[in-house]
């Protein structure tokens, strides 16, 4: 009986211990923006979830398609049915790791900065990613923040040629998640 | 040229020139911030969506994703960033929940509370680790 206790017990420190290395966010924040010479196009989506592991710095990220939001309602439209075919990749995934993540010390305040590698799954299409950022620890939430260029074409992101030249061909994306232990 | 032609002519430019601007609003015409003017397409238990999505994702897609869902949950916290408040509807047995995003100026933060049970109208965006509504706004 008392060995069954000390089990017990073991085993729900354990368990907290193991979750206490896990942070997680539901509402982070992934905007991307391109000039273009008619209008600027810029989107915001405010739904990211990701998991971040400190123990390891494994680190993932998914997004809706659909949850990204245009201040044009057509160029909302357009991205989801011309561009990213929403319907049939109604996600878009990060899984990767903080590749420096030993040298980031969560339990100190401060900001510190992070190189992230990994698959990027994009419009049904996955290719390797490397990015710099930066993570900041202030308390229990940790935020992760990256900024960097994407260009749709490496993702057979089709763009028409009559827009071609209104579209452009490179887009700076933004990220910013702020993490609470899970 | 006739004075008829002139005026037709006239007519023509006008005309054109309205077109072109109804053109020009339409197709920069703003997105909304919220659905509340929208008609509600599916009214559902917070737990019958989220029991949906957790068995078979696709096929509940096919039912709900990008159309007005009314849903009625628990909070179970509201959280604010930027412009943007988050109304997490949840049990407290449960891990998955529904994560609603209101804009700001749509919902007042102090009308509601944690523990109170709504009901909230949005877009369906689709399933990550909770089920998600977008633009949303609350059913009186």
């Amino acid at each position: 009986m008392k060995s069954k206790i000390l089990a017990l017990f073991f085993l729900i420190v354990s368990f907290q211990f193991a979750s206490a290395q896990k942070y997680v966010s539901k509402n982070g924040h992934i905007r991307f923006y391109s000039h273009t010479p008619m209008e600027n196009i810029e989107a915001d989506n405010r739904q990211v979830a990701s998991i971040l592991d400190v123990s390891n710095g494994e680190i993932v990220f998914t997004l809706l398609e659909k949850a990204f939001e245009f201040k044009v309602a057509l160029m909302q439209e357009h991205f989801n049915e011309n561009y990213m075919e929403s319907d049939k990749f109604p996600k878009a995934s990060f899984k990767g790791k903080i590749t420096n993540y030993s040298k980031v010390d969560f339990k100190k305040d401060g900001v510190y900065p992070a190189e992230v590698t990994g698959d990027l799954s994009l419009h049904g299409v996955t290719k390797p990613f490397t990015t710099k950022g930066s993570i900041q620890v202030k308390g229990t939430t940790i935020t992760a923040m990256a900024k960097f260029v994407l260009v749709p074409q490496n993702f057979d992101i089709k763009i028409p040629q009559l827009v071609e030249n209104k579209i452009a061909k490179e887009m700076e994306v933004n990220v910013d998640i702020t993490y609470n232990p899970y | 040229m006739t004075y008829n032609t002139k005026r037709f002519f006239l007519a023509g430019i006008v005309l054109a020139v309205l077109l072109g601007f109804m053109g020009w609003h339409w197709m920069f015409r703003p997105a909304d911030t919220s659905v509340a003017s929208k008609k509600t397409e599916v009214v559902i238990e917070a737990d019958a969506l989220i029991k949906a999505y957790s068995s078979n994702e696709d096929s509940t897609n096919t039912l709900y994703l990008n159309k007005v869902v009314a849903v009625t949950g628990n909070i179970d916290n509201i959280t604010e960033k930027d412009q943007e408040i988050s109304v997490y509807l949840k049990k407290k047995e449960e891990s998955t929940g529904v994560m609603c995003s209101f804009y700001k100026t749509e919902l007042d933060k102090n009308s509601i509370k944690a523990g109170q049970v709504i009901s909230v109208k949005g877009i369906c965006t689709g399933f990550l680790m909770d089920v998600v509504l977008t633009k949303c706004s609350i059913v009186k």
